[in-house]
């Protein structure tokens, strides 16, 4: 009885179970089959190499390249948006004449595509003379221009940038919901013992958004890892193989260079290893979301 | 409640399991397929509806796509397209693997190979359309003395330079001399003009055009050699990325900010007159006539080391292919023709904007470009390495711009560019 009685609540699972074994589980099964072929992409007949192609990723320095640049990217990314993006909440729930324009400008970065933020960026970072930013620069302090996006470091430093200034807002926003979620009674007895707001928000608001951070870090790195558009919308990966993400590298391999094998092995790989983050990352703020409260 | 959690689990490997197997009878399908389409083939008046599939849009493709209908009513053109390259090659690459590609698809340098060698576009050497077409232009897609794609049309590019600036240095001839050349980028930049925009986003047309006038021109075999093991990239290119980097880089002429530019930055920036001179070729008129009108502006080709080597880059235009397994050949056969006729030329001159190099056609190109047209077009003195190599282009091409860029940060030797080129040859022909 008690088992048909499960049975029917995970018959409701079963429709999106169809349509994510179709859309996930069966591409990934076939990703690792094709990973152990020198499939090309285009020619039906193939041979079985083995592990040959995960042998020759560690090899490689574009996919190294691209693993450090990602993992860069992915870690100062989540740590800044985190940061500014709780600071930003915290300004955005006090009462102000403004706060929901305010709210809506911050909101704003997340709607279009990264594609075209980043194309705008683009002209913004612009290494020459007349790019924007470098003309105000040379107006105000009379610099010259300067390589945003040519240097490896500085163009590290915009790719990252322009990630952190187009996601915060919305993560801003998921805080800003769980910020409302915090009774006011809390604050009101912490006033009556004479706590800061200082000392309000280190004990009580950061405690009880620890259920948020743990949402919003795991989407920040998990995007993160992920990351495509905004690095190669700015630099196309460049200078050299500098701002390549590992998913730029596997399009690079499978789709322009025809080794279908190998950048299956590489998704492989690289699954494993967001599957991996995700995973510490979720049960390490979990833990730490029992013991906060 | 565990054990209805396996039971998912066993649903899921059901579908999977029925997923793999739908895909391989879509394989077996292929022989019938074709059997059939040799049947049908003479039908001529049937209703026909004819897929297409282009990298130029629909509004280039429209005057040409109308005057075939017209001529042809019994037959209807389903038209699709996708923007180039690389989107253009996935979508084509996707629907060649479900068999689900168009009868017609154009065929590009960049998978030109893997078309060829996966038989999937039809050989056209014997229809007599392909007599018109030009011996430079049939080499691209000619393989074993078998022509595969049919190619109406031509690029030929260059460097762009802004009249005006050049008058205000003194300067009204255009260079005979790579000497020449720096002299006058230099003298350009003493007087405040930024003299030359390369391009470090892909080949640069400078360093193609040195190692035409320098390596080719003494051995116009040595791309087949070097796919051959004959020769290396430090053979052929050494000396022409050692002249480049030291009269560009080295002078200070470009820097590493040509990195983070892009090629629409690049077309503004000359057509608004901030720099002299840029690289490019006949699509980039357009945009820069609708950004300033008034440019007084001309092609030069990239002068070599002595006069009379200067050279352009060029390459005949992405051919129309027919599939192997298309069941409506006849009519895919009927539409590359239409294409080759006085009439399906001026159509897709009038539509692309593309310049006909067709025997006995004469184009009307931009005055720009008449000189370049002319003397580089027509006479063949016109080179592109992902034109002229025979395999994996692309993962040449990105090498070479990898390693372009490193040498522009100060990360590299023009001797570290041949060699990453030399092992990633070698790398790709051992795989």
């Amino acid at each position: 009885m008690k088992l048909l009685r499960g049975l029917q609540y995970q018959l409701f699972l079963l429709p999106i179970l169809f349509f994510y074994t179709i859309f996930t589980i069966y591409p990934l099964i076939k990703s690792f089959f094709f990973s152990l072929t020198n499939f090309n992409g285009y020619s039906k007949e193939y041979d079985f190499v083995g592990l040959a192609n995960y042998l020759k990723i560690f090899k490689d320095t574009a996919i190294m390249s691209g693993i450090s640049y990602t993992l860069l990217f992915a870690i100062s990314t989540t740590v800044l948006t985190t940061l500014l993006a709780i600071v930003l909440a915290l300004v955005l729930d006090r009462n102000f004449y403004t706060r929901n324009i305010h709210r809506a400008i911050f909101f704003f970065p997340s709607i279009p595509s990264g594609l075209i933020l980043a194309y705008v960026w683009g002209f913004i970072l612009s290494p020459i003379a007349s790019g924007v930013l470098n003309s105000v620069l040379h107006d105000l302090f009379g610099m010259g221009p300067q390589p945003w996006l040519s240097e490896p470091f500085l163009a590290k430093l915009s790719t990252i940038l322009v990630a952190v200034w187009a996601g915060a807002g919305w993560h801003a926003v998921l805080y800003l919901a769980f910020l409302q979620g915090i009774s006011k009674d809390y604050y009101e007895a912490a006033a009556i013992d004479g706590a800061t707001r200082f000392q309000q928000i280190r004990s009580i608001t950061l405690p009880l958004l620890a259920p948020a951070m743990t949402i919003s870090v795991m989407l920040l790195l998990t995007g993160g890892l992920k990351v495509f558009e905004i690095p190669f919308a700015l630099t196309k990966g460049g200078p050299g193989f500098e701002t390549h993400t590992i998913t730029q590298v596997i399009v690079l391999r499978g789709i322009s260079e025809v080794q279908f094998g190998l950048a299956s092995a590489m998704s492989i790989v690289f699954f494993l290893i967001v599957l991996a983050l995700t995973y510490f990352q979720v049960t390490v703020m979990q833990r730490r979301e029992e013991k906060m409260l | 409640m565990r054990k209805t959690s396996y039971m998912l689990l066993v649903a899921m490997m059901a579908v999977t399991l029925l997923l793999s197997a739908c895909g391989g009878s879509g394989n077996n399908g292929n022989g019938n397929q074709t059997g059939a389409a040799d049947g049908e083939g003479t039908a001529s008046e049937q209703k026909v509806k004819l897929s297409l599939l282009s990298w130029n849009n629909e509004t280039e493709m429209k005057p040409v796509i109308d005057g075939f209908t017209k001529k042809y009513p019994n037959i209807t053109i389903d038209f699709q397209t996708a923007p180039p390259v690389k989107d253009y090659i996935a979508k084509l690459q996707t629907m060649l693997l479900s068999n689900s590609a168009t009868d017609v698809f154009i065929m590009a340098a960049e998978n030109r190979n893997e078309l060829i060698d996966g038989g999937y576009a039809l050989d056209l050497t014997d229809q007599p359309f392909m007599s018109q077409m030009t011996d430079a232009s049939k080499g691209m897609f000619t393989r074993d003395g078998k022509t595969y794609a049919f190619s109406q049309a031509g690029w030929v590019g260059g460097i762009y330079y802004n009249k005006d600036l050049f008058a205000k240095v003194g300067v009204t001839e255009e260079p005979k001399t790579w000497q020449e050349f720096i002299d006058l980028c230099l003298k350009l930049k003493e007087a405040g003009i930024v003299p030359l925009y390369d391009n470090a986003g892909d080949i640069s047309t400078i360093q193609g055009a040195l190692v035409a006038s320098m390596t080719l021109s003494n051995d116009p075999e040595y791309d087949a050699k070097l796919f051959t093991g004959e020769k290396t990239f430090a053979d052929g290119w050494s000396e022409p990325l050692k002249l480049w980097k030291e009269g560009l880089v080295d002078n200070g002429i470009i820097d590493s900010g040509m990195i983070g530019l892009t090629g629409d930055q690049i077309v503004n920036e000359f057509a608004v007159g901030n720099v002299a001179m840029i690289q490019g070729g006949p699509w980039n008129i357009p945009a820069i006539e609708k950004a300033n009108p008034e440019l007084q502006f001309s092609m030069m080709a990239v002068p070599g080391v002595e006069p009379g080597q200067e050279f352009y880059a060029g390459a005949p235009n992405v051919g129309f292919a027919v599939n192997s397994k298309s069941k409506n050949q006849d009519a895919a056969l009927k539409f590359v023709e239409y294409l080759s006729t006085p009439e399906g030329l001026e159509l897709f001159e009038k539509g692309t904007g593309q310049i006909i190099t067709v025997a006995g056609y004469e184009s009307k190109v931009h005055p720009a470009l008449e000189k370049a047209y002319k003397e580089g077009l027509l006479a063949g003195k016109f080179y592109l390495p992902m034109v002229s190599w025979p395999r994996h282009q692309e993962a040449l091409r990105n090498q070479m711009v990898v390693s372009v860029q490193d040498l522009l940060v100060g990360k590299g030797s023009p001797e570290d560019v041949t060699k990453a080129l030399d092992q990633k040859l070698k790398e790709m022909e051992s795989k």
